[in-house]
């Protein structure tokens, strides 16, 4: 199954660094994610879409630049989710 | 005079004397203040032989026409100069509270020229400048001045510099309110070759605002902006720029034991997440500012402002270092001494791989936590092997045979992002006047982070464009001078409004952005007049050559020719890198 991991306060939400769910779309593994903490769920989605500034990484890549939740994942696959975060200095 | 102060402060260390003149306020139209100000003066005072330790060197000080108008972050401050670490045209900005305080002394710029005999402060109250005797001050470290100069945030503001800059070390920087930085390129080894210890700061004026109302409704609707952005209101206080570590980390751009990786495998041990879990006491905010994005951390040994992003990758991933309270230390260490953490974090590092491929004799190597701070003591006293590190990383690769070592564009050393996994921050590190950079715009917001909008970050063609509109308007921001944070949910229009509603001069979204196009190709001229040609603008030969081995970003190298070919034609300069006749008159820079 596919590893989430979660990162700034989205580990409050999820009370966990990582999980593993099963799902071979991002958007079927984030909707199990969230199954049963409406917290997290908010955190993440703005009704069916992503939440603006968040990013969902598939081994490093942003779905945004690949088929966004309809993204296939296999076993193998780490999802990465960061909440908004900017900086740089 | 609104917004201005129309004054600017001279100040001859060798003769002693303080003059003060007027502002010039077709240069102020054209140029604001800050970075903009700061090298319009230099272009001026300071020509192409002069040695950047030398007496004819000038540091100028320069606040913008917002500064201490109490618009949203209008705290900050540049210092501009000759930098001694690449020959290039400087500046470097802080914020805190001295740059108010000083646009309330009643001037827009400080310049300091020549060379004191013996060390010196200066003293700047209402009732007028002083020279005091700096013996008893000399040798001391940054905290230690700071407290007995009497730094009170509100009252009396001191800048300074450290061992680090008495003893000219070439990554040295000057240090203001205790734990702020004027970081990048050596600026304080400028203000120890002008035996210039200190400037301590009172005032008591405030700048003229001409339509009051205006200027409310600004800093209402700027202040709705910050409170509405997650980024500004959520993201930065909670976790502060540490943050950007794990993300950074995942896309294969954390570049890692000087650049050898482009991932951190103990990147979790460094990220904001575990600086917040284990070190976090609070978080505090400069002047007039909202976001409140600094840290207050605490280790068994330290406890003060940061570590920011960059400084937790310069002695953390850069170093292969996972020890977080020894990266907190380091940093701290770092204010103390008044040294450019991402320069003395990645010189360390080229240090490290020096001496494991056996071209340098000493015990440093990847990971060694334990040397990171009798390694900045050696390095500010310059002690041993330290003289050599304090000269910054360009110098040390090229004594010990290796340059292509140095992680340096220009000579001064890379931020935290590899130019592999982030095409764009490459070409941008390439062309920055100052040597690379990513506070001279900064790739990171499209590339990773997705603001406005995600653009491929392997992308290499139409990269240029973004390139120059993030350069031109930080560029103008700095000339402000504001916080670059407030442009992660403020857009430049209200920085105009604000503006206008200040100084009555009617000034647009796009006549913002075309003073950050004139203060950028100045900043070009400046650096052709010194002898830069196109050849300098370039990558390390390892991120052009060396594809990353493992992770998202394996097989990349940066592709920075043809960027940098689009570069030059969308910044209107020849296939030489060089401004040509009709954009110079375009920017009305043709007179120079």
């Amino acid at each position: 199954m596919p590893a989430v991991k979660l990162y700034g306060n989205l580990r409050r939400a999820a009370s966990a660094a990582q999980v593993v769910i099963a799902g071979d779309t991002v958007g079927a593994v984030l909707q199990a994610l969230c199954a049963d903490n409406a917290a997290l769920a908010a955190a993440i989605f703005d009704g069916a879409q992503l939440r603006a500034h968040l990013r969902v990484l598939v081994n490093g890549h942003d779905i945004e630049l690949a088929q966004g939740l309809d993204t296939r994942v296999n076993a193998q696959d780490q999802i990465a989710i960061f909440p908004p975060i900017a900086g740089g200095g | 005079m609104h917004g201005w102060m129309g004054k600017i402060l001279d100040i001859d260390l060798t003769h002693r004397r303080v003059t003060t003149r007027a502002l010039d306020m077709d240069i102020a139209r054209l140029f604001l203040g800050g970075r903009g100000l700061g090298a319009r003066l230099l272009w001026d005072e300071v020509g192409a032989k002069v040695e950047p330790l030398a007496p004819e060197n000038v540091l100028i000080f320069a606040v913008g026409p917002l500064t201490a108008t109490g618009y949203q972050t209008s705290n900050r401050f540049t210092v501009s100069t000759k930098s001694p670490l690449t020959g290039t045209i400087l500046d470097a900005n802080s914020g805190g509270y001295w740059g108010m305080q000083f646009k309330r002394a009643g001037y827009d710029a400080l310049i300091v020229r020549g060379r004191a005999d013996t060390p010196v402060y200066i003293e700047i109250k209402p009732d007028g400048v002083t020279i005091h005797n700096a013996q008893h001050l000399w040798g001391q470290r940054v905290r230690a001045t700071t407290q007995m100069l009497g730094q009170n945030n509100h009252k009396r503001n001191v800048l300074c510099i450290g061992p680090a800059g008495e003893n000219l070390s070439r990554i040295a920087a000057i240090m203001n309110d205790g734990a702020r930085a004027l970081a990048r390129g050596g600026p304080g080894a400028v203000m120890g070759s002008k035996n210039l210890k200190a400037i301590v700061v009172e005032g008591k004026e405030r700048p003229e605002i001409l339509d009051q109302e205006l200027f409310k409704f600004m800093l209402y609707e700027t202040r709705k902006l910050l409170r509405a952005s997650p980024l500004t209101s959520q993201a930065l206080p909670e976790f502060g720029t540490a943050v950007l570590i794990n993300i950074v980390n995942a896309i294969g751009a954390l570049p890692t034991r000087n650049f050898q990786q482009s991932q951190f495998e103990n990147a979790e041990a460094i990220s904001g997440e575990t600086l917040a879990e284990k070190y976090l006491v609070k978080n505090t905010a400069c002047w007039a500012c909202p976001i409140a994005c600094t840290r207050i951390s605490k280790t068994d040994k330290v406890e003060g402002e940061g570590p920011e992003f960059e400084t937790t990758w310069a002695f953390g991933a850069q170093c292969g270092i996972d020890d977080l309270a020894a990266i907190i230390e380091a940093n701290a260490l770092c204010n103390d001494l008044g040294f450019d953490t991402i320069s003395a974090g990645s010189t360390m590092a080229c240090a490290m791989e020096l001496a494991e491929r056996g071209l340098l004799d000493s015990d440093l190597r990847f990971g060694r936590a334990d040397l990171l701070a009798p390694t900045l003591e050696a390095m500010a006293a310059r002690r041993g092997l330290g003289d050599d590190l304090a000269e910054g990383s360009a110098r040390l690769a090229k004594k010990y045979g290796a340059p292509e070592l140095s992680m340096s564009v220009k000579g001064l050393e890379m931020p935290a992002y590899d130019p592999r996994g982030m095409q764009g921050q490459g070409l941008l590190y390439a062309t920055s006047n100052r040597g690379a950079c990513h506070m001279r715009g900064n790739m990171l917001s499209l590339e990773v982070l997705g603001l406005p909008k995600l653009i491929d970050r392997f992308q290499v063609q139409g990269k240029s464009a973004f390139v120059v509109l993030h350069q031109n308007s930080a560029a103008v921001i700095d000339s402000l001078v504001l916080c670059k944070f407030t442009n992660l949910a403020v857009a430049e229009e209200y920085f105009a409004r604000a503006l206008t509603a200040v100084t009555g001069v009617p000034y647009t979204t796009g006549d913002l952005i075309r003073v950050g196009e004139r203060v950028w190709n100045l900043e070009r001229l400046y650096n052709l007049r010194e002898g830069f040609t196109r050849a300098d603008d370039t990558l390390p030969p390892r991120v052009l050559n060396e594809a990353v081995q493992d992770g998202p970003s394996k097989g990349w190298v940066s592709h920075l020719q043809p960027m940098l070919q689009e570069y030059y034609r969308v910044r209107g300069w020849d296939e030489n890198g060089v401004p040509t006749s009709g954009k110079l008159k375009e920017l009305g820079l043709d007179c120079l």
